[in-house]
């Protein structure tokens, strides 16, 4: 991972995409949601912080 | 990830173990979670604990269905268990710190873990990974040089191992030429990126090997060999094109557009990107990134008219920080084509909307260098 290969990586993750054939059930953009969410079920929090590049 | 590995059938089994998160870094309604977790990565994979906030896990870059099986499982075990091991609250305060952007104390606490780490110790590859990272963005190249040729006899035949060789291998080319360690370290951090890079047994995602590329590339420039760095793009482009060949969906063919349109600029041969840009502009007509890759294309092959066009229908599509980098991209095309005049309005726009932006999604740095320019225009 060089500096100039972290831009790169920066470019990999694709723009908004159908998430209908995921097989997660993420939430999006609503971090109060999760954290009320994963109180009530004790689980932990996995979050992709991504950016449509 | 979304396009690889979110959709594998093999992940379903983790779907009630944790709330799964996606936060679009560029939406400024997240700005509140940035400032509680920079990120300076993309994409970075976090897990947190939900009743403190506190990170259990950080991981920078992408990971494959097997790397990501084995995060979970191990923040799993991390959030239930009731006492650490020395290890693994060395490990805990160290990815806190890194999490604070503090690489230099970071890279430390990851290197203690390491040094207290009990036998076939879970974190290991993980905690190699973000010492050599940190070490990285703490600039502290002779240390990351060193560290990477400590571990990766440990490591080799793992993504850690391929990923410590080639991030150690970016930091030994950055060591002073009069360095008396830096002949043999390059030496022996470019072999162990090859070896890893050709080994297909290890389960490295095609950006990945990618980066394995560039940073094998950037070591034949340091030694000032055309020749061999030449073959490498070669081959590195050849790679691109046949994963993108062998891709399944629109999502994964498009993973390597940026990979391949960089290199096609730099091979000098910018013209070949423009059949697959039109098509991911086709497959995917919201998206603002082919459109803003077309537009890198067509100013590479002197077609600033077609460039700006493409500029255009990108910034209509765009939001957030990535939009700054279009504008940037537009001044450039403007200075191309010798149009000062709007070069300078282009620039003066960038500025005003990077004002506009959430402060935890642009830079003071950022802001200071586009005026610094706009300084020298006028």
């Amino acid at each position: 991972m060089r500096r100039s290969t972290l831009l790169l990586l920066t470019a990999l993750t694709l723009a908004p995409l159908a998430r209908a054939k995921e097989v997660l059930p993420f939430i999006d953009d609503d971090y109060s949601k999760a954290v009320a969410h994963a109180k009530t079920k004790n689980v932990p929090i996995f979050v992709e912080a991504w950016a449509p590049w | 990830m979304r396009a690889y590995v979110f959709t594998d059938k093999a992940l379903e089994r983790y779907a009630g173990q944790f709330v799964w998160l996606a936060i679009d870094t560029e939406k400024a309604s997240n700005a509140a979670f940035l400032a509680k977790y920079p990120i300076h990565v993309w994409p970075t994979l976090l897990v947190v604990n939900p009743k403190n906030d506190s990170v259990v896990l950080r991981y920078a870059g992408g990971a494959t269905v097997p790397q990501l099986s084995k995060l979970l499982d191990e923040s799993e075990k991390t959030y239930r268990s009731k006492t650490l091991s020395s290890a693994d609250s060395l490990l805990a305060s160290a990815d806190k710190l890194s999490n604070e952007e503090k690489y230099g104390e970071a890279a430390k606490a990851y290197e203690q873990a390491i040094a207290k780490a009990p036998k076939k110790w879970v974190h290991f590859g993980r905690s190699a990974e973000l010492a050599i990272f940190s070490l990285m963005m703490a600039n502290e190249n002779a240390h990351c040089t060193q560290l990477a040729l400590d571990l990766y006899p440990r490591l080799a035949g793992t993504v850690s191992g391929a990923n410590v060789a080639s991030g150690g291998l970016s930091c030994a080319t950055e060591l002073k030429p009069d360095d008396p360690k830096r002949a043999a370290a390059l030496e022996t951090l470019e072999k162990a990126t090859r070896e890893a890079l050709m080994d297909k047994s290890i389960p490295l995602s095609g950006d990945d090997r990618s980066g394995l590329y560039d940073s094998l590339v950037s070591a034949r420039e340091t030694a000032k060999d055309d020749a061999g760095a030449a073959k490498l793009r070669s081959e590195w482009i050849a790679y691109l094109e046949g994963e993108a060949a062998k891709a399944k969906t629109a999502e994964q063919r498009a993973v390597y557009d940026p990979h391949r349109l960089s290199l096609y600029i730099m091979l000098k041969t910018p013209e070949k990107a423009i059949p697959m840009l039109e098509q991911s502009a086709k497959d995917f007509p919201n998206d603002y990134n082919p459109p803003s890759r077309l537009a890198l294309a067509y100013k590479a092959m002197g077609r600033f008219d077609d460039a700006l066009a493409a500029s255009d229908r990108a910034l209509a599509k765009a939001y957030g920080p990535r939009k700054i980098t279009i504008l940037r991209a537009r001044y450039d095309i403007y200075i191309a084509k010798g149009d000062k005049e709007m070069a300078k309005k282009t620039l003066e726009e960038t500025i005003r909307y990077a004002k506009s932006l959430p402060r935890e999604q642009v830079s003071k740095a950022m802001i200071d260098s586009l005026e610094k320019r706009l300084k020298e225009a006028s």
